[in-house]
């Protein structure tokens, strides 16, 4: 494979020059693991509708050199009309001119992942790396083995971020093959409360790929609004995977956008480690064209008298292909869980594909929890009724195909980000 | 304004409806009833074009129009209202948003330009305070939680708003207790004039205690088999339909 061959090549040269340190060790370690699992095949249950062979084949720079200037950036689609704490990374490193710092309170630690472990290393050391396990997850090994930069986000005890903090990345493939590793790593203390939106963009025709790691820590307490939105258009590759970790008495809202990009893998896992947590799911995808979109989520109910609520909503186009995989995984000790999930699919073609499947987990025996899925085409009944008023065919499509995507974006407490994403959305049904 | 000969339709090669004769004039109201079974929602649905019923035979003339050709918007368009018997709920559709898509897209079929944001709340606002409705139910999802006679009340709304040239009315008065039923045909009685008609579908004569009809049609096995005047309800609020049933056996 052209592709694992560059980045043995890309890790040796990494390896000349890095220090003899504990991360560097720990880089090492994830470079071994990678080089035992590889890139997730087909072969595997939790990939088998997830295809990476195409970037396999391929050479991709690893630089992220880009003649991007700040105005065309700007062009790109920076949601320019949120006021926000911004950072922005083109092709994995950060991009200060179009980077933007409104809050006041200088306890707050926002940069680079880069600057984070030289200038902050003891929170860094504290919190990178303690809550994903790559042991058995080849692209999360790669991703720590050869990460690019990314942000680094530290909300001390008790503070609110007065603004959303939006973190954009953005692929530059106008020029060649781009592989990059974001990685973010996002620590809320006790008490404290911050709103994030990670927003994927891009621009050029060349292949790339992207490889996303989120890293979430929440303590006791603390509340987390996360938004993600993923328009990176052309012919992207990216894995995204999330995991949140939740203390005592939390609450998370995570929504999660998925309208560009030619092949997309999310992996979103909640693991609620302590009493009275609250997590709210939602998603939304509108694959056309050709576009791949997989959702796979994850839910660990470890502590008991948690709450969480997964909603996924698709509608899917012409030869699109989408994926649902959900699993709440209620432990021996969770008693008292309330779980639910759902994902509701609508496919406006016959060449539409949508492959669900919910499930749960449960090793508890007093816990509510629910389920299901389902598949279908709009329905009749509301169809007639608003053509029985006047209304023509095609605009009450539009109508009903909104209502049931606007379910989801209402759900972002953003309000000029869902104004934006509802006419994304209208542009996409 | 509409003229109705021979009128024949199937469901599932099921014959419903067997050859129904009907005229109405502008500003008259006709009201239709008859046991359960007779044909009278199938009547009012293949009106308003729903696609599930084969038409057999016969015609449909509505304001010089073949309206049996017309699909279900434009009929709408042409002036055709049909309050459902059971309104569908919309979640995530607004009430406002609904309303001024049907109303420009009328405009848009006649040829006139669509109604301006300020214009359309005023008049909006204007037919609220007519028809006395409450606030409430203009701002939330269409019949997204509303109680039955919240549902029948916002299709007068509708019909306010729309102002069509014939309202057929399906079963208006199930499910409706004595006050909703009150308020419905106090709306009801407010929009009739010279030249809008109705038909009102309903198969107690309640209702037609409210909106008194000009002529009563007795629909049975899927032809009108006797017509009168308001009295005729009254009378078979008395003796039911058994009688009819009876005479129509007798004549075949």
């Amino acid at each position: 494979m052209i592709f694992t061959e560059q980045i043995k090549a890309d890790f040796n040269l990494y390896m000349a020059q890095a220090a003899d340190d504990d991360f560097t060790r720990l880089r090492q370690h994830a470079y071994s693991v990678f080089e035992q699992l590889g890139i997730p095949s087909i072969q595997l249950e939790e990939w088998k509708y997830s295809n990476l062979r195409p970037i396999q084949q391929g050479q991709f720079t690893t630089s992220c050199v880009s003649k991007l200037d700040a105005d065309s950036l700007i062009n790109a689609g920076i949601l320019n009309k949120i006021v926000a704490n911004k950072l922005v990374f083109v092709n994995g490193c950060l991009f200060p001119e179009l980077s933007i710092w409104l809050e006041t309170d200088e306890r707050i630690k926002v940069c680079s992942l880069a600057t984070a472990r030289k200038e902050h290393t003891a929170l860094f050391d504290t919190h990178f790396g303690k809550y994903i396990d790559f042991s058995n997850d080849g692209l999360l090994a790669l991703n720590t083995a050869l990460m690019s930069d990314g942000a680094f986000v530290y909300v001390p005890e008790g503070i609110s971020l007065q603004y959303p903090l939006m973190i954009t990345n953005i692929t530059d493939a106008t020029e060649h093959n781009l592989f990059q590793q974001p990685r973010n790593l996002i620590v809320v203390e006790k008490n404290a409360s911050a709103s994030i939106i990670e927003n994927y963009l891009a621009v050029g025709s060349y292949p790339s790929f992207t490889n996303v790691v989120n890293e979430i820590f929440v303590a006791e307490n603390a509340s987390l609004e996360h938004y993600k939105v993923q328009r990176a258009a052309g012919e992207t590759y990216q894995t995204n995977f999330t995991q949140i970790h939740q203390l005592a008495n939390t609450k998370i809202n995570q929504v999660t956008l998925t309208l560009d990009g030619n092949w997309v893998r999310n992996n979103l896992h909640f693991f609620m480690n302590g009493q009275h947590c609250n997590s709210l799911l939602y998603g939304l995808y509108i694959p056309d064209g050709n576009q791949f979109v997989d959702n796979h989520s994850r839910v660990d109910h470890a502590m008991p008298n948690c709450y969480s609520d997964e909603k996924y909503k698709g509608v899917l186009k012409d030869h699109a292909t989408a994926v649902f995989n959900g699993k709440i995984v209620v432990h021996e000790d969770a008693q008292k869980t309330n779980a639910y999930q759902r994902n509701q699919n609508i496919l406006l073609s016959n060449t539409a594909t949508i492959n669900t499947k919910p499930q749960l987990e449960i090793f508890a025996d007093d816990v509510k929890c629910t389920h299901g899925a389902t598949i279908g085409q709009l329905d009749e009944e509301p169809m007639f009724y608003l053509r029985s008023r006047g209304i023509s065919e095609q605009e009450a499509r539009r109508l009903l195909l909104n209502a049931f995507a606007d379910d989801i974006a209402e759900k972002i407490k953003i309000p000029e980000l869902v104004s934006i994403l509802e006419s994304e959305i209208e542009r996409k049904l | 304004m509409i003229s109705i000969t021979n009128l024949q339709a199937s469901i599932e090669g099921k014959s419903i409806l067997n050859g129904i004769n009907l005229d109405i004039k502008p500003g008259e109201v006709h009201a239709i009833m008859g046991p359960n079974g007779a044909g009278k929602s199938t009547l009012s649905s293949v009106l308003a074009g729903r696609s599930d019923y084969e038409i057999t035979g016969g015609k449909v003339e509505f304001l010089g129009k073949d309206l049996l050709e017309l699909s279900p918007e434009d009929r709408a368009r042409e002036g055709l209202f049909l309050a459902f018997q059971y309104p569908v709920e919309i979640p995530g559709v607004s009430s406002t948003n609904f309303l001024k898509t049907a109303i420009n897209e009328k405009r848009k079929y006649h040829g006139l330009e669509p109604m301006e944001a300020t214009d359309f709340l005023k008049f909006m606002r204007s037919k609220m305070e007519e028809m006395e409705m409450d606030k409430s139910l203009t701002s939330r999802s269409l019949n997204e939680g509303f109680s039955g006679g919240e549902k029948k009340r916002n299709e007068v709304f509708q019909m306010a708003m729309l102002e069509p040239k014939l309202c057929i009315m399906d079963e208006t008065d199930s499910g409706l207790d004595i006050d909703a039923l009150r308020l419905v045909s106090a709306g009801v009685n407010k929009l009739r004039n010279k030249e809008r008609s109705f038909l009102v579908i309903t198969h107690y004569q309640r209702l037609l205690d409210y909106i008194v009809p000009d002529y009563v049609h007795v629909l049975y096995k899927g032809r009108i088999v006797k017509s009168g005047d308001a009295s005729l309800a009254k009378e078979l609020e008395v003796k039911g339909y058994d009688w009819i049933k009876q005479e129509v056996e007798a004549a075949v």
